[in-house]
């Protein structure tokens, strides 16, 4: 029998940016907010301090901050003719478990999506004619504008001390910045990080050939900062363990420094650890939520928590998880094309090359998340005309180091044997001389890649276990296959000793190795509820007191890192609930 | 009242010794620098942050709060904090202190380092 705790304003379910904010900004307006978090605490001062936080057997090899795959994980598979198996391991991708989420183990590369993924179907019908999107291509415009975020940008980029170089201030095209970004209404909080040397070669190679480089802008604060907050930044020591690791220099914007020791002061707000939400609760007329259950993942006791509002703010495939468990929305039937809860499931695509250069030294332990110098020729350039290529959306390509570990990262020439006296006297020599050009790309929604709840494995809670059916469809390997090109035209021109050129990807998808942490979509916001889970302020058409907050809600995924967007779609729903809804609960949008 | 006389002529050589090195400091661009440290650095009595309270550094011995854990390296190297010896450690923590766990690369400018160390002596004065 579930103890039944006090009633309070807002519960919140997953701690990490998402949840940060939400509960900084909501404790702020007065409600009694209660946060619910799966992991534990972890505070920069004990846990990710000199020298013990670089450890890369602990945190990369056994994925210290982690969702734990004996807990919980998914099934998987690339069709629906095929029966989906757990993910046993770790690979593909890595949910953050602790108080910060995946806030902490983040690179810190922050980008502002823009209209050209907001209004998707329109801009490439408009373009290209109706007939240029694949019929089983189930992409759609997402119901907000960039000048509705444009705010929310700034205000998350600002707290999350974002070093970049704007390209775009309020029309004005500006040197060294990204020349094809939305109008921003004013620059980063901080510089650019210093570069490293591959960024430099890959600049001057991207110049030569007619592009348009720039610093990647990314939450490494370049120098001390204070955010408007009054969080406390400082400076990068491009340690070289960004990625996977926990900041040691407070220079990593990252929820656990910023927004959530804010919330913890406010009196208004209470955390609980290793608390793991099984399900959603709704009353009987199933157009409100009344709060959640949940377990104690070192006990098993059980709760429940009544609230008058519930946000899901967990990692985007449990947000989708919860709803699903939950019974909210119509589930999505890929045959029928009927429902949207798990519609639209998107990951991305990536392929690199080495470069080897015998004689140069690019010191690849030092480096910070945010080292990349990077061209979106080929992404937010409306000119670059698809056309000729014949597909949707697009990729970015840069020159960068992030995370070059000394287990990890031994780039060889292609040819080396894998392992032995010669491997040894490879890695030996190629380690310090070798440096990367990589692209990531979009990934369009499709029909057949969803989520569901599995109907054979269930978790630790007895709970039917996420299905994940997904693979590349052939608008990716078009992607892919011109990515592939233009970045081994670049790296060729800079005349590398030995080359190992990037291969686009055309097998199926597998969870091995690791790829990307941006799973987005199972939860669209939209204009209609026919076909979106959400309004565009991120509120259930189903019951107005539940909002879901993360890349759940992006109907596409882009080749962008999506925490830019998931950042401002955070302060938007935060100034939506506070501004609106509080006054006059209810939809905030009219079905 | 032995004692007296004793810490008032320390403390002149000390501010005369400050004084002849440092006059030219200008604290306002301490302050300003002073952020870097103040990520990790409270200036607050008993306050540790990733890095130990700065609360009355002038004086103390290196590794010598009972509540922040030091590296070995930082206890074991003797030092006491003076104008001098946080300035040459400023400078650059890993060759002033071999194997401490500042993350810190180093102040390399002399002229910020003498602002620096003249706003910490007119916080703690």
């Amino acid at each position: 029998m579930a103890t039944k705790m006090k009633e309070v304003d807002v519960v919140i379910v997953g701690l990490g940016w998402t949840g940060g904010i939400l509960a900084k900004e909501l404790s702020a307006a007065g409600l009694k907010v209660v946060a619910l978090e799966r992991g534990g605490q972890r505070s920069t001062e004990a846990d990710f301090s000199v020298p013990a936080v670089r450890d890369e057997l602990r945190y990369v090899v056994r994925h210290d901050l982690m969702m734990n795959t004996q807990k919980d994980t998914i099934t998987i598979r690339n069709n629906v003719s095929q029966e989906a198996l757990p993910m046993r391991r770790l690979g593909s991708f890595l949910p953050g478990d602790v108080v910060g989420g995946s806030g902490v183990h983040w690179s810190g590369h922050t980008w502002r999506w823009t209209d050209m993924e907001f209004k998707v179907r329109s801009l490439y019908e408009e373009r290209y004619g109706k007939k240029s999107i694949p019929e089983d291509m189930t992409i759609q415009d997402w119901g907000i504008s960039y000048g509705e975020l444009e705010p929310y940008y700034d205000k998350f980029e600002y707290t999350a001390a974002v070093s970049g170089k704007a390209g775009n201030i309020r029309g004005k095209i500006l040197p060294g910045g990204n020349p094809f970004e939305a109008p921003r209404a004013r620059d980063y909080p901080l510089p650019p990080l210093t570069p490293v040397l591959a960024q430099e070669m890959f600049k001057a190679a991207a110049l030569n050939n007619g592009y348009h480089p720039f610093p990647r802008p990314s939450a490494n604060a370049s120098r001390a900062y204070t955010n408007p907050d009054g969080s406390r930044f400082g400076a990068c020591q491009y340690c070289g363990h960004c990625q996977r690791f926990g900041c040691e220099a407070n220079a990593k914007g990252s929820p656990h420094m910023t927004v959530i020791p804010i919330a913890m002061r406010n009196p208004n707000f209470e955390l609980r650890t290793h608390m793991w939400v099984t399900k959603v609760l709704k009353d009987s007329s199933g157009k409100r939520v009344t709060g959640v259950t949940y377990t104690n993942v070192l006990n098993g006791e059980e709760f429940e928590q009544p609230a008058a509002m519930v946000l899901l703010t967990a990692y985007a495939i449990n947000n989708v998880h919860l709803m699903l468990l939950s019974g909210i929305g119509q589930p999505y039937d890929p045959a029928g094309q009927k429902g949207v809860i798990g519609k639209n499931y998107c990951y991305q695509t990536g392929a690199s090359a080495t470069l080897f250069f015998e004689g140069r030294h690019f010191n690849p332990f030092m480096n910070a998340g945010g080292s990349s110098t990077t061209i979106d020729d080929y992404n937010a350039n409306w000119d670059f005309d698809r056309g000729k290529q014949g597909y949707v959306g697009g990729f970015i390509v840069a020159g960068a180091f992030n995370t070059a570990l000394p287990i990890g990262y031994r780039p060889v020439p292609g040819g080396t044997p894998p392992w032995g006296t010669a491997w040894k006297a490879a890695t030996a020599k190629w380690y310090d001389t070798a440096m990367q050009i990589n692209m990531s790309g979009s990934v369009m929604a499709n029909r057949y890649n969803y989520y569901d709840l599995d109907p054979t494995y269930r978790n630790a809670f007895g709970l039917p276990m996420m299905r994940m059916t997904f693979d590349y469809k052939e608008n990716e390997h078009k992607i892919g296959r011109h990515a592939a090109q233009v970045i081994n035209d670049i790296a060729k021109s800079m005349n590398p000793t030995r080359l190992n050129p990037a291969v686009a990807r055309t097998e199926p998808w597998t969870v091995v190795p690791y790829q990307s942490t941006h799973n987005t979509g199972g939860t669209m916001m939209g204009t209609n509820p026919k076909t979106s889970a959400l309004n565009k302020y991120l509120q259930s058409w189903d019951c107005h007191n539940l909002f879901s907050v993360g890349a759940n809600v992006f109907p596409h995924n882009s080749v962008y890192n999506p925490t830019g967007p998931v950042g401002a779609l955070a302060y938007w729903t935060a100034d939506a609930i506070k501004n609106r809804y509080l006054k006059n609960p209810g939809p905030l949008v009219s079905a | 009242m032995r004692t007296r006389p004793w810490t008032a002529a320390a403390a002149a050589t000390f501010i005369l010794a400050a004084g002849f090195a440092y006059a030219q400091g200008d604290p306002k661009h301490g302050q300003k620098l002073f952020e870097e440290c103040h990520a990790c650095h409270a200036l607050e009595r008993g306050v540790q942050g990733v890095g130990p309270s700065l609360h009355g550094v002038f004086g103390r011995r290196a590794g010598e709060l009972d509540d922040f854990r030091y590296s070995p390296a930082l206890k074991r190297s003797g030092i006491t904090w003076t104008p001098k010896t946080l300035e040459a450690y400023i400078a650059d923590p890993q060759k002033a202190v071999p194997a401490n766990r500042m993350p810190y690369a180093g102040m390399p400018e002399a002229r910020d380092r003498a602002d620096l160390i003249m706003y910490m002596q007119q916080v703690f004065k």
